[in-house]
């Protein structure tokens, strides 16, 4: 097997559903109900029959929810953590970068954090010092790195676990969900450093909430809920299942419903019809109020999550008077290529931070035909998937 | 991992339990427990966990020397704090307990009679205090990467070695204070520390993994410690408490240190070879604790990650 290939079969992985720390009492009781015949555990799995086989330089990503299973598939991986049924085959160093304390012992310096992490990793010392001050330059702690890592800042913390994690040259690098603490220039360059390890042949397993990165870094990805593989496979594919069952989550949840009352929500192209890339699309809402108000309404489209590509508001306070009142808003131009969209909203009551007359919220979906989004170069991460209509002329001088 | 008894049963009977599950078309297709061939059960093979010990070396002296700068950093005192401990109690010792209950020391300066076995028991106290809690303070640091864990408690037990080192200088002064020379027969000495280190690793690495899964126990081990002290032959000789025989063999069955201790006092005391039954005795009983603490820990390692 090639260094830096992980192959997990069917890993499943249950844990104690009274996760508190065990005392000793705990542990009598327990005796004793067994010796009464009594099974007093009671399980969940974390993990339901989830594979994974990556080969060396695959990139792989595990996005899904909170207490999806992400980390306890990346513990299992880097064998902290032992699966109770499954077979998992690895081979080569870890490198991993799993807490945002990122492993650091607060009462040593950084530099004697930098050694002992190289050794936890396998590395005898003279590997680690022929690559010190790189790990030292890009972790920007030229003046730092003599002091206390307890004195750091999280920030600090996090830039020196990724700088020691990424540049010991792992066969296989394990990231969770910690680049969030950086600032945006330092997330960049991270994402550089993830590309050129990548290029060096080593295999990546990101976890991330940030899809944008994810689908900047990762060429596969898997999908988990609740302990399960929803879907396993090209980036692409994976995110927008992931991002359809946010929108659908959301909007089960919610009836549109605040002080006011939002009905027949409508977006389509003025025809009734898709809308089209570069075409106009048209949405209208029905604001049903037993008050008069003076409001201010955003929308908003987004992939699924909250966050929008762009917004969308009249510029002026709407009057909205008890009764029903009647919006529409016409996009002349739709920036977007083809894919499925959602119409999220909120009215306000006040320019940007009064009172929720409708809190922030999903109000439909629609899709869109046309050209498919272009695919970014590795590791640079797109902040909306816009299209723009553009024209080249490639002569040889 | 696998609790025999419930899920046994419940790997039987998983066939109609799907079948109670038809209602949801998308979820019958799935299990609702692994496959019964692919539960996973931990192998304890004690040559290639040693291999793997090995080539882990290096980290273990990295955490040793870790603990000991973090230590010698905080304390004012520095390296005197591993002299301090045994010094004080030597005086306590000589001044207080000896001058109440007369011990028969064979003719040797008490001060030296004691110190020879506050060594070996600071040894063992300071490695099954420190290591004992290592896995439970080294969390962080064992849920980041994989290693063998035992390196935790092992590099615990080096950090006291070092300080058995440093304490031993004092014997340098106290030798030719108390104007007596320590006899030939000293060369035993490394035999002798080696039943005290295997009997020592034993009980450290049980105690440290036992913390990992009882954590209130924590509270009882400076207790357990300090009783410790006097279930073992520091302050008095060995022989001191009976005369019987088959007594003393069955203390040191219990005790290894009991024949580390009356060896040490036999070889560099009174310049005798140590008593050989005694220290056979002692021997097999450390490494049964040996064997026993490293299966012991093996074994409660595997779910360690799960509730740390």
């Amino acid at each position: 097997m090639l260094d830096g290939t992980i192959l997990a079969e069917e890993i499943w992985k249950r844990f104690r559903l009274d996760e508190r720390p065990t005392y000793l009492q705990d542990r009598i009781a327990g005796a004793r109900d067994r010796m009464r015949g009594r099974s007093g555990d009671s399980w969940r799995w974390a993990l339901n029959d989830v594979s994974l086989r990556a080969q060396p330089g695959e990139s792989w990503a595990l996005v899904g929810a909170n207490g999806a299973g992400k980390s306890t598939l990346l513990k299992i991986i880097s064998r902290v953590m032992y699966q109770t049924a499954g077979r998992l085959e690895m081979a080569g160093r870890v490198g991993a970068l799993i807490e945002v304390r990122a492993g650091l012992t607060p009462l040593l310096t950084g530099r004697e954090n930098i050694y002992l992490t190289g050794s936890i990793m396998g590395l005898p010392r003279r590997e680690v010092a022929r690559r010190f001050d790189e790990i030292v330059e890009f972790a920007e702690l030229e003046k730092a790195v003599d002091r206390q890592v307890k004195y750091y800042s999280s920030g600090m913390q996090m830039r020196l676990g990724f700088s020691v994690a990424a540049h010991l040259q792992p066969d296989i690098l394990l990231v969770d969900e910690v680049l969030a603490v950086g600032d945006a220039s330092f997330q960049q360059r991270c994402l550089d450093q993830i590309r050129k390890v990548l290029n060096e042949g080593t295999t990546l397993l990101f976890v991330s909430h940030d899809l944008a990165a994810v689908e900047a870094t990762c060429a596969n990805g898997i999908w988990l809920h609740n302990g399960e593989a929803q879907t396993a496979g090209p980036i692409r594919e994976v995110l927008s299942a992931y991002r359809g069952s946010v929108e659908g989550d959301a909007k089960s949840r919610a009836d549109i419903e605040g002080l006011v009352r939002v009905s027949q929500v409508e977006a389509a192209a003025p025809d009734g019809g898709l809308a089209k890339t570069g075409g106009p699309l048209d949405v209208s809402l029905t604001v049903h109020s037993d008050k008069s108000y003076r409001a201010w309404i955003y929308l908003g489209i987004t992939e699924g999550a909250a966050t929008p590509i762009f917004l969308l508001n009249p510029g002026r306070e709407t009057m909205l008077e008890p009764g029903e009142t009647r919006v529409r808003c016409s996009i002349s131009s739709l920036p977007l290529p083809a894919g499925r969209y959602y119409l999220w909203g909120g009215i306000y009551r006040n320019w940007t931070q009064g009172e929720e007359l409708i809190g922030w919220q999903p109000l439909t979906e629609f899709d869109a035909y046309g050209p498919e989004l272009d695919a970014a170069p590795r590791a640079v991460v797109r902040l909306s998937p816009i299209h723009v209509d553009s024209e080249w002329e490639v002569d040889a001088a | 991992m696998l609790d025999a008894d419930g899920s046994d049963a419940a790997i039987v009977e998983m066939p109609p339990g799907e079948a109670t599950l038809a209602g949801a078309p998308e979820i019958h297709a799935r299990r609702s427990e692994p496959r019964p061939e692919i539960w996973f059960r931990r192998r304890i093979r004690p040559l290639p966990a040693l291999r793997e010990l090995w080539a882990f070396r290096e980290l273990t002296i990295t955490l040793a020397e870790r603990d000991l700068r973090v230590r010698y950093k905080q304390a004012a005192l520095g390296v005197a704090w591993a002299v301090i401990a045994p010094v004080v109690m030597m005086v306590a010792f000589t001044v207080l307990f000896n001058r109440f209950a007369k011990v028969d020391t064979g003719g040797v300066p008490y001060a030296l009679f004691s110190y020879l076995g506050l060594l070996p028991w600071t040894f063992f106290s300071g490695s099954v205090s420190n290591g004992g809690l290592s896995l439970v303070t080294n969390n962080e640091l064992l849920n980041k990467l994989y290693c063998p864990r035992e390196v935790f408690p092992i590099a615990a037990i080096a950090d006291a070695l070092v300080d058995l080192l440093i304490a031993s200088c004092i014997l340098l002064l106290l030798f030719p204070i108390t104007g007596f020379a320590p006899k030939a027969q000293s060369y035993y000495l490394p035999l002798l520390l080696i039943v005290m280190i295997a009997f020592t690793l034993g009980v450290t690495l049980a105690v440290s993994a036992i913390v990992v899964y009882a954590r209130d126990l924590r509270l009882v081990l400076p207790l357990a410690i300090q009783v410790g002290l006097f279930v073992t032959p520091v302050v008095y000789g060995a022989s001191s408490i009976s005369s019987s025989k088959a007594f003393l063999l069955v203390f040191s069955a219990i005790n290894p240190l009991v024949s580390v201790i009356d060896g040490m006092r036999d070889t560099v005391l009174s310049g005798v070879a140590p008593n050989w039954m005694l220290l056979g005795v002692g021997a097999v009983s450390a490494l049964v604790y040996l064997t026993g603490g490293f299966l012991l820990f093996k074994h409660l390692e595997t779910g360690m990650a799960d509730i740390a």
